[in-house]
C-alpha cells in the first residue's frame, strides 16, 4: 500500500468513526429529552396510574412499602387537579392476605379522585385464584374481574392476565371474547386505553414479561386509530410502539426490579441509601379530545 | 456503468439511512431499556447514519473525480446489514441476549428494516463481488 492509499483509507475510516460517534450522541440526546408535559387544557381527561405497591412486602429493597404507598397517595392528592380516576395496575398486596387487602383498600379510600379502579396482579391471587381480590375490588366486574367503561369519549378496558399464567401472562378465551364483543360496536376513531398488570407486549419473555395470547386481543384493536396499553408488573418505565398501539410500562411504589437481562432473575433490587425514591413514582395521563395520543407524565416520588 | 455505480451508492446510502432511522426511533421509544439490545440499536443507528453519509460523499466523488471509495467501505456496509439481519433472525428464533420478539413486530419497523438491510446487503455485496471479479480478470496470468 502506498502512502497516498494509506492516507486515503485513514481519512475514510476516521470519518466513519467520527460520524458514528456523532450519530450515536445525537440519537442518545434525543432519547434523553423529557416527555412533553401533560396537556394544560382544563377540559382534558386526566387520570393517574399507580402500580405494584406490594403491601406486606418485607425486605431490604424497601423496608417501608406502606409508607411509600402513602407518599404516592399524598402526591396524587397534592396534584393541582382532581383526577377523573386513579387506576392501580396490580400487585396491590404482596401475599393476598385479608389484612393486606384491608389495608390497601383503606389507604386507597384516602385518594382524592372521582373513582378508584384496579386490575389484579399475580401477587393479588396467591393460593385463591383471586377470590379475596374480587371480594375487595371486584364489584361490577365480569368474569375473573375484567371490565370496560367510557369516559369523555375514551373507551377503557381493564384486563386480567395474571390468573392462568404459566410463565407468561394469559387472557383466556372467555376474556378474549369479551374484548371482541366489547369493541365491536365502537367507531374506529374511538381512543382505546387498555389496562393490564403484565405487559401485553413481549417486553422480556425470558422473565415472563409478556402475555402469550395478547396478539389476539390486540388483533381486535387493530382497526382503531389510537390504542394505548398501560401495565405494571415490571417495576420500571418502558415505552414501545407497535403500529397503532403504544405500550407504557409503569414504575412501582414499592421497590425496583432489574432491567431486562441485567440480573439472573427479576428479584427486588436494593439501591444505595437515598436512591430508592427516584425509582418509585406515579404516572399522570391526560387526553384532550381531538388529539390522537395520550400525554403521559411519569413522576418520581417526592 | 458510471450511472449504475452512482445509483448503487445512493441506494446503499438510502437503505442505511432508513435502517439507521428505524433503529434510532426504536431506541428512543423504549428499546434503550433493554440490556445489550438498547446500546446495540444506538450503535447500529450511529454507524448506519455515518456510512450513509460516506456513501453520499462516495457518489459525489465518483461524479467529480471518477475515483471509487475503498472496498472496505462496501464491506462495512454489507457487514452492518448482515449483522442486523442475523440479529433479527436470532431475536425471532433462539433469542438474542434473552430478547425475543414475534414475527414482523414491531410493525412497520421490522419489515422496513428487513427490506432496507436486504437491499444494502445486495447492493454492497454485489459491488464487492463485481470488484473482485474485475480484479481476478485483470490479474496477470502465467504464460
Amino acid at each position: 500500500m502506498t502512502r497516498r492509499q494509506l492516507l486515503r483509507h485513514t481519512a475514510w475510516f476516521g470519518s466513519a468513526v467520527v460520524l458514528t460517534v456523532a450519530g450515536g450522541e445525537v440519537v442518545s440526546h434525543v432519547a434523553d429529552q423529557p416527555v412533553p408535559a401533560a396537556a394544560a387544557d382544563p377540559t382534558a381527561l386526566r387520570f393517574v396510574q399507580v402500580s405494584d405497591s406490594h403491601l406486606g412486602f418485607t425486605g431490604p429493597a424497601n423496608t417501608a412499602v406502606e409508607e411509600s404507598f402513602g407518599d404516592a397517595i399524598a402526591q396524587i392528592n397534592a396534584l393541582p387537579y382532581e383526577p377523573a380516576f386513579v387506576m392501580h395496575t396490580g400487585d396491590l398486596t404482596h401475599l393476598s392476605t385479608a389484612a393486606q387487602f384491608d389495608q390497601v383498600k383503606q389507604m386507597m379510600h384516602g385518594l382524592r379522585t372521582g373513582q378508584v379502579l384496579t386490575v389484579p396482579g399475580e401477587h393479588d391471587s396467591v393460593d385463591d385464584a383471586g377470590q379475596k381480590y374480587r371480594a375487595a375490588f371486584g364489584a361490577g366486574t365480569r368474569g375473573d374481574g375484567w371490565y370496560s367503561f367510557d369516559t369523555r369519549g375514551v373507551h377503557f378496558i381493564a384486563l386480567v392476565n395474571t390468573l392462568s399464567l404459566e410463565k407468561l401472562g394469559h387472557l383466556g378465551t372467555e376474556q378474549l371474547d369479551f374484548v371482541r364483543q366489547d369493541v365491536a360496536g365502537l367507531s374506529s376513531d374511538t381512543p382505546i386505553v387498555v389496562f393490564s398488570h403484565i405487559p401485553l407486549f413481549a417486553m422480556y419473555p425470558a422473565w415472563g414479561w409478556g402475555t402469550d395470547d395478547a396478539v389476539r386481543a390486540l388483533g381486535y384493536l387493530r382497526r382503531f386509530s389510537s390504542v394505548t396499553c398501560l401495565n405494571g408488573h415490571v417495576h420500571q418505565l418502558f415505552t414501545k410502539t407497535e403500529g397503532n398501539v403504544t405500550f407504557h410500562s409503569a414504575t412501582t411504589t414499592a421497590y425496583p426490579l432489574p432491567q431486562p437481562g441485567r440480573a439472573p432473575a427479576p428479584t427486588p433490587v436494593t439501591l444505595p441509601a437515598g436512591k430508592l425514591r427516584d425509582a418509585l413514582g406515579i404516572r399522570e395521563v391526560s387526553y384532550r379530545a381531538g388529539t390522537r395520543a395520550l400525554a403521559i407524565k411519569d413522576r418520581t416520588l417526592t | 456503468m458510471r450511472v449504475v455505480g452512482i445509483l448503487s451508492r445512493l441506494g446503499i446510502a438510502a437503505g442505511l439511512a432508513l435502517t439507521g432511522y428505524l433503529h434510532a426511533d426504536l431506541y428512543v421509544h423504549g428499546y434503550r431499556g433493554l440490556h445489550v439490545i438498547g446500546p446495540s440499536f444506538l450503535w447500529l443507528a450511529g454507524a448506519s447514519f455515518a456510512l450513509a453519509a460516506l456513501f453520499v460523499v462516495a457518489a459525489l466523488l465518483v461524479v467529480a473525480t471518477a475515483v471509487p471509495e475503498p472496498a472496505l467501505l462496501r464491506l462495512a456496509a454489507a457487514a452492518l446489514a448482515a449483522g442486523a439481519l442475523a440479529g433479527f433472525a436470532l431475536s425471532r428464533t433462539v433469542g438474542l441476549f434473552g430478547f425475543l420478539e414475534r414475527g414482523l413486530q414491531p410493525a412497520p419497523q421490522a419489515l422496513l428494516s428487513l427490506v432496507a438491510e436486504s437491499a444494502v446487503l445486495l447492493l454492497a455485496g454485489g459491488g464487492l463481488w463485481s470488484a473482485w471479479r474485475r480484479g481476478v480478470a485483470a490479474a496477470p496470468t502465467p504464460d
